[in-house]
């Protein structure tokens, strides 16, 4: 691979030079970005201090960092770094990070290597295509070959008449650009076009710093609003928002797996042949982090049998149950009573026995969340959605409000909190309107609108956006006296309180540009996921890929005869990616869009050679897999299945 | 990383004509810029007409394998189209123009240099990739681009209030850097020799 290089240590001569009469020296070498990420090792910094030591100078430490011009985290990387008795910095780096730290530090800064311009490779990815970034591209009338590059002269009305057999009279290497646009122009029959051009005048005040200064400010403002990173994927949410919700069909066999939750797998408490009715139990919760399970059909238990998991992708032990299309409620479905008369332990115990998990994917017993070892000031309802696609949530926001707000005030009541934020992002405006009509006379709870941005439904993001709280490393929102629900946990909070059903059905999306007919349908958990496509006019095209979930998060569905859990937000039918892997290219844009502020290209190098230790100190363990270094990332590498695999070896580790 | 700015509805309206084309999007750089909302709707309009033969949205057209490997399976829907639009930056363009050799590829967008920012973070710091750092002697504020005519020697005079003369919302590039320097103690850096700007090549400054 080329180097790319972008700077350059300045020679022995010069730097002795800047270094005359000045002496206690503190060193700040940048890890060279865009360059073949085979090696962390930079010699610079070690030709640097031999030239230093030459010149008898003393050095008092010097520290490599990442991505030096990354503002915000290099404030973070250089705190308290500088021992006392430095005197002067010496920053051997492009001249972007120069200026970070010089605007960082009271001490004098120098830079000790060349800013070197790569015209041309600024692509994401490196090709040998180049652009000079004219604000006025030429690229229509010359066939799309670059006058400005591709000609020595960057004529833009045509060749200077110099070459010499098709070679520039500049440059006798390089083919006369002119020719080639000549050329190509011919091949497609657009000479006459090109000759009928009117005369082109470059304008070079098009681009100026104070606009792209200006520009570059406000998208910054705007990434790095809320929270440090993310990123804005294309929503298409418009394919369901708009339509209401419709019950599913009965499904005639559903098949239940114990493992819908965080923890220890359900213990069955049916036998085969036993009759259900809806509502009844049919699996135990097996320890403090696990849930009971419950059948979303009357009918008769026909098998108890591992099954494929959808998002596990393992066998795990299912109860199936033929409908028998009564839906027939069992006994114990009675309404719990009202909030004032209910306990806070009450409301855990129905919460518990209900076998409600958060419903956003991760399936953490709820039961669990409302009883916090720490005091909690707010609650936030997590209405953001922020995973494209997905509008289960706006549904149920729309279609149920009462009954979230009724959930709400049920868990205000038993963490014992002061009030109740109901957040949703800007992108539904109808859902805010309403919540904002709904909760206008209740004084403990509100409703914030916060700038769309993915992941900001993460509750750490989330918290950070609307509280200004950081969850400390590996802690709970509670931490910070906070507790997060879903917005569909909520509702089904309040079902199991006013209705006494347990959770045994959801609201899912099943949507996606190959899906024939998206929409947001109320489902039977268990129902099989191909019932649901096949409802749906099943997909349209070929070389599709299905989720569960959404395009971000969600898990590949290889198989469509897996049952919908009390996770599943969405069925989804996208494009298949048919992109490879190329080499890491260390361009840092995974770092910049972290929200957990972490570097996932060291993961990916350090997964390939299985240097566990290495992820685990480069903190993999605060990685909540949001995908969005994978979404940005331009050699395509599979970000997080690398380090789901240094999760995994971390763990094994203790 | 580059800004992407949508081309005067009127130009891509008048490079589609009335022919049939394909489109692709990229989505690549989107976080730094991409024009997205105007583009789709742009795009839904032209599509009302029944012209357009395909849309796609992708990323990372300037990465050729990958491109090509997206546009595999689009082959039919790109030939049956007279023109393609692109909405990308410059790079993006020449890799599906070169690619789509017989065809009439069609930038809709113009490319904004992000100087300085061809590395990581987009951030409002300025760097020419001058290949010979004046940063030294200014006390780590860059000459060439504070100053609006670049000098490298000191003020050219011409400031009012501390604004420059060219743009009187900058501020004076040069009593930056004396301020600067004042209080890090440094202004005898203000006593070097004349610097003489190098404006050679950066691959002769690379050797």
């Amino acid at each position: 691979m080329e180097n790319r290089t972008k700077y350059k240590l300045k020679a022995g001569d010069e730097l002795a030079s800047i270094l005359a009469g000045k002496d206690n020296l503190f060193v700040i070498a940048c890890n060279k970005c865009f360059k073949e990420f085979d090696t962390v090792d930079e010699p610079d910094l070690g030709e640097f201090e031999k030239i230093a030591a030459e010149n008898g100078k003393t050095i008092t430490g010097s520290i490599k960092v990442d991505f030096l011009c990354n503002k915000t985290q290099t404030e973070k990387k250089l705190q308290d770094v500088v021992p006392e008795g430095t005197e002067n910095i010496v920053v051997i780096s492009c001249g972007l990070g120069v200026q970070t730290v010089a605007d960082m530090k009271k001490m004098p800064v120098f830079a000790a290597a060349n800013s070197l311009n790569y015209t041309g490779h600024h692509g994401m990815a490196l090709t040998k295509k180049s652009c000079d970034a004219c604000a006025q591209c030429f690229l229509n009338i010359t066939g799309g070959i670059c006058p400005i590059v591709d000609c020595s002269k960057s004529l833009v009305n045509g060749q200077c008449g110099g070459a010499k057999n098709g070679k520039c009279e500049v440059d006798s290497n390089k083919d006369c650009a002119w020719e080639k646009i000549y050329r190509r122009l011919e091949k497609q029959g657009r000479l006459e076009e090109f000759l009928n051009q009117p005369v082109q005048i470059r304008d070079y005040s098009k681009t100026n710093f104070k606009f792209v200064n200006d520009y570059v400010k406000s998208i910054r403002e705007n990434r790095l609003e809320g929270y440090y990173g993310g990123v804005h994927p294309s929503e298409r949410k418009e394919l369901s928002e708009h339509i209401p919700l419709v019950k599913f069909p009965d499904p005639e066999v559903v098949a239940i797996p114990l493992s819908m939750h965080a923890g220890a797998p359900a213990t069955p408490v049916v036998e085969v042949n036993d009759t259900v009715k809806v509502g009844q139990k049919i699996g135990e919760s097996a320890g403090f982090i696990s849930s009971p399970i419950h059948s979303s059909v009357s009918g008769t238990v026909i098998a108890i049998e591992p099954r494929l998991h959808p998002t596990s992708g393992n066998q795990v032990m299912s109860v199936i149950i033929k409908s028998d299309g009564k839906n027939t409620l069992h006994e114990s479905v009675q309404p719990k009573g009202d909030l004032d008369s209910l306990t806070p332990d009450d409301i855990i115990n129905i919460v518990r026995e209900s076998g409600i998990v958060g419903m956003g994917g991760a399936g953490f017993p709820t039961s669990v969340k409302l009883k916090p070892n720490k005091p909690v000031d707010t609650i936030l309802l997590n209405g953001c959605e922020c995973e494209p696609l997905l509008t289960a949530d706006h549904r149920v926001l729309l279609e149920f409000a009462d009954d979230v707000i009724f959930g709400l005030k049920a868990i205000i009541k038993t963490v014992g909190a002061e009030k109740g934020l109901i957040v949703i992002e800007d992108n539904k405006p109808d859902a805010i309107e309403l919540m904002q009509a709904k909760v206008a006379d209740i004084s403990d709870i509100d409703v914030v609108v916060a700038k769309t941005k993915y992941p900001q439904g993460a509750e750490k993001m989330l918290i950070k956006r609307v509280m200004g709280r950081q969850v400390p490393r590996g802690g709970l929102p509670a931490d910070v006296g906070v507790v997060v629900s879903n917005i569909s946990t909520t509702k089904a909070i309040s079902d199991a309180i006013q209705k006494g059903m347990p959770l045994v059905e959801r609201v899912v999306t099943v949507t996606g540009e190959h899906m024939k007919k998206p929409g947001n349908y109320i489902v039977k958990i268990g129902t099989s996921v191909k019932e649901l496509i096949d409802y749906c006019g099943g997909i349209v095209g070929d070389d599709v890929t299905i989720k569960m979930g959404g395009p971000m998060m969600g898990f590949v569905l290889n198989d469509v005869n897996v049952p919908i859990m009390k996770g599943s937000n969405g069925i989804i039918a996208v494009d298949t990616d048919h992109t490879q892997t190329v080499e890491c290219i260390k361009c840092g844009r995974c770092a910049d869009v972290c929200p957990m502020e972490l570097s996932p290209l060291y993961f990916a190098k350090y997964a390939d050679e299985e240097n566990w230790q290495g992820m685990k100190d480069k903190n993999v363990m605060d990685c909540i897999e949001c995908r969005c270094c994978e979404y940005i990332c331009s050699s395509k590498i599979p970000l997080v299945s690398k380090i789901k695999a240094g999760k995994g070896a971390v763990r094994g580790m203790k | 990383m580059l800004i992407t700015e949508l081309k005067p509805r009127e130009t891509i309206v008048s490079l589609a004509g009335d022919k049939k084309v394909f489109i692709i999007n990229c989505h690549g750089c989107k976080e730094v810029h991409f024009p997205e909302k105007e583009a789709v709707e742009l795009q839904k309009e032209m599509s009302a007409d029944g012209k357009v033969t395909g849309i796609i949205t992708t990323d990372y057209i300037c990465n050729p394998e990958n491109m090509k490997l997206r546009l595999e399976k689009h082959m039919g829907e790109i030939e049956a189209a007279d023109v393609v639009l692109v909405l990308s930056c410059g790079v993006g363009v020449q890799t599906i123009a070169e690619y789509l050799e017989n065809k009439k590829v069609c930038a809709c967008c113009d490319t904004y240099a992000l100087p300085g920012f061809q590395g990581v973070t987009p951030l409002e710091y300025d760097c020419d990739q001058c290949g010979e750092c004046y940063l030294n002697l200014t006390g780590g504020i860059c000459p060439i681009t504070a100053c609006s005519k670049s000098l490298v020697n000191g003020q050219c005079g011409g400031s009012k209030n501390g604004k420059c003369e060219v743009d009187s919302n900058m501020e004076c590039g040069w009593e930056r850097i004396y301020r600067r320097l004042e209080m890090v103690g440094r202004l005898d850096a203000l006593k070097c020799p004349t610097q003489i700007r190098n404006y050679a090549t950066d691959d002769e400054v690379a050797k």
